[in-house]
């Protein structure tokens, strides 16, 4: 015989009012998916009757365990069961809470994810570790499986796509599609709001962090730090940093337990998070997608990234090594010499053929325009057809790989 | 009142026997009106009566993003497509050479408005190009060295550079002598001492120019 739930009929008043937390939100997905509502008033009583320790004690033997996956065995399940805290206790919005909120619908539409994607997971991906310390609860684990993905898809894009690139514009490059800015801006864009101060009782659609007080210091670990090594090298910055090549490490998110964050760095830890959600709950196919969509579709003039200091040098030195004759500045047109603001049209010739062309209001000024110009030509060639290596991910039919071009570097002078 | 004046005027000075002319001036703000409204550019008026895009954008430097024929690798497809392109383009011109009795100096040639037509020779290059001659040996180093450490004030890199036919770029790669380059510098930096505020905000904004040339296209 199936009982009716008591707080099925009474949904408006008890619908999240459950205080409870599942062990974690995928069982938290499962459950609601089943239609199976837990608990009844009876219930709820005698387990508030129990003596059962306290979940919170065990927090501190479970924190600095790294990235779990949200197939992680229960937690709970050793223990008897907990104590009912009141929602106000809880340190984040409850997981069955998500299916019932219209933020979250509203968001998973906007970002036109398909219905199968859990709101729970998507709620989770809301939580920073500042908020809530339990990882199970929190995006941490999310976070960092996002980043990597983002820094793969966005790097291959950009080394497929221009292979000519210096490493220095291609951390700038990739910091530009997905640095930290860059993700707080795309989630200010898909409309992310942040809670005033995160909680339990607290609407699951919105960004749940930690705020720094009004005039407080900025945490320790988002301050200047040492760099990693003094003698950093380009390829320590490739082989060892982050994949904006900086001089700092980043803080972890595992490390941000309970402390006051910026709200760019709660912003960047939803969108990595939510990538990582979406690979782990749709698979690699869509992320790419996703991420083809909403971050590549982001237009970045990669041109506008050089800053060259000796254009002349380099590219008589990039023309001696390629083997082309020497760089010869040209005058293609002129006028008012004599005036007070002439303007001359310079074109750097390598024998016949024209390399590049500057304008400038003196001939030195024309001249280095155009050699910055030219070498830019150089740098910023794209093959006419590009197949990333991740597009071949799966694929049992590979006769339609490109292999991509390798360049043997950047000018060094 | 009007600005115009009358628009025939005859002229009064003319003292000939020729029959009296009409003589118009520019000197009404009509007759410059008129003056200056020129005929539109043929790009801009289509001679069609059905819509069409009109693209006629200004001259601006090339797009850095297209890569000159040289910069492409051996085996990129654009190569192929720039020569069938320029195959094309000079069987065109071939067949629309002017015929031999149009030729210039004919009495059916007329002079053209248009700017001459660009010619295959290459401009003007902004400083005559020159060989790097690779003439100088090891004796003669040595001998720059010993000149310039033994009296840096006689021998300047100017005197080295006119003396052995080499640029006083290499006469400084050569050798070097710190502490002569610590006194020049001194006596720079008391010759900026003196500038007032204007000359050194002025020299301060043209070092900064300066390095946004290599930055902006």
């Amino acid at each position: 015989m199936k009982r009716i739930a008591v707080s099925r009929c009474a949904s408006q008043l008890l619908a999240n009012q459950l205080p409870r937390r599942p062990t974690c939100p995928y069982a938290a997905a499962k459950n609601t998916a089943q239609h199976v509502t837990p608990h009844s008033h009876r219930i709820r009583a005698r387990w508030q009757s129990t003596a059962a320790a306290q979940e919170d004690d065990g927090l501190g033997i479970e924190i600095p365990t790294p990235a779990s996956t949200p197939r992680s065995p229960p937690r709970a399940a050793r223990k008897p069961p907990p104590t009912p805290l009141p929602l106000e206790k809880l340190p984040s919005p409850h997981p069955k809470a998500a299916d019932s909120s219209t933020k979250l619908h509203a968001l998973r539409s906007r970002l036109s994810l398909p219905p199968r994607f859990p709101l729970p997971a998507l709620a989770r991906t809301l939580v920073h570790p500042s908020a809530d310390p339990d990882p199970h609860f929190n995006n941490a684990s999310l976070s960092i499986l996002g980043r990597h993905l983002l820094s793969y898809y966005t790097s291959e894009y950009l080394l497929c796509t221009y292979p000519r690139l210096p490493m220095q514009v291609v951390f700038a490059a990739v910091e530009a599609y997905i640095g930290p800015k860059a993700l707080a801006i795309i989630a200010r864009e898909w409309g992310i709001e942040a809670a005033e101060e995160p909680g339990g009782e607290v609407e699951p659609g919105l960004l749940q962090f930690k705020r720094i007080q009004s005039g407080g210091a900025l945490p320790e670990a988002f301050r200047r730090q040492a760099p990693w090594a003094w003698n950093v090298t380009t390829t320590h910055k490739i082989t060892r940093t982050d994949e904006f090549g900086s001089e700092h490490a980043p803080p972890s998110p595992h490390a941000l337990q309970r402390t006051p964050v910026p709200n760019e760095e709660a912003a960047q830890s939803f969108v990595r998070a939510l990538i990582g959600a979406l690979h782990v709950h749709l698979g690699s196919p869509l992320v790419k997608r996703f991420f083809r969509d909403h971050f590549l579709s982001r237009h970045l003039d990669v041109d506008k990234l050089f800053d060259f200091r000796t254009p002349t040098r380099d590219l008589s030195k990039l023309c001696d090594r390629e083997g082309f004759d020497s760089p010869i500045a040209r005058i293609i047109s002129e006028t008012g010499r004599l005036s007070r603001h002439p303007v001359f049209v310079v074109g750097v010739y390598s024998g016949k053929d024209k390399l590049g062309e500057g304008a400038g209001s003196s001939l030195d000024e024309a001249r280095t325009r155009a050699a910055a110009a030219a070498l830019k030509a150089w740098y910023l060639y794209r093959p006419v057809d590009v197949t990333v290596p991740s597009s071949m991910e799966g694929e049992l039919d590979t006769s339609k790989w490109r292999p991509n071009l390798i360049d043997c570097g950047e000018v060094i002078v | 009142m009007s600005t115009c004046k009358p628009l025939l005027r005859i002229c009064p000075k003319q003292q000939s026997l020729l029959p009296r002319t009409q003589c118009r001036h520019e000197s009404t703000t009509r007759r410059h009106r008129k003056l200056l409204a020129l005929p539109q550019a043929p790009s801009y008026t289509s001679d069609r009566s059905s819509p069409t895009l009109i693209f006629n954008p200004p001259s601006s430097a090339p797009n850095v993003y297209q890569t000159p024929l040289k910069f492409l690798p051996k085996d990129d497809k654009r190569r192929q497509l720039h020569a069938a392109a320029i195959q094309h383009s000079t069987t065109t011109a071939h067949r629309l050479q002017t015929s031999p009795i149009a030729a210039p100096g004919t009495p059916l040639h007329t002079s053209s408005h248009l700017p001459p037509r660009p010619s295959a020779a290459l401009p003007a290059p902004v400083r005559a190009p020159y060989e790097k001659k690779y003439h100088l040996t090891d004796k003669e180093i040595g001998e720059i060295r010993q000149l310039r450490t033994q009296d840096p004030y006689t021998w300047t890199r100017v005197k080295l550079a006119e003396k052995f036919g080499c640029s006083q770029f290499f006469v400084g790669m050569v050798v070097k002598v710190p502490a002569r380059a610590k006194e020049v510098a001194k006596e720079h930096e008391a010759d900026r001492r003196k500038w007032g505020v204007r000359r050194r905000e002025a020299r301060e904004d043209r070092e900064k120019r300066k390095e946004a040339w290599g930055r902006e296209v």
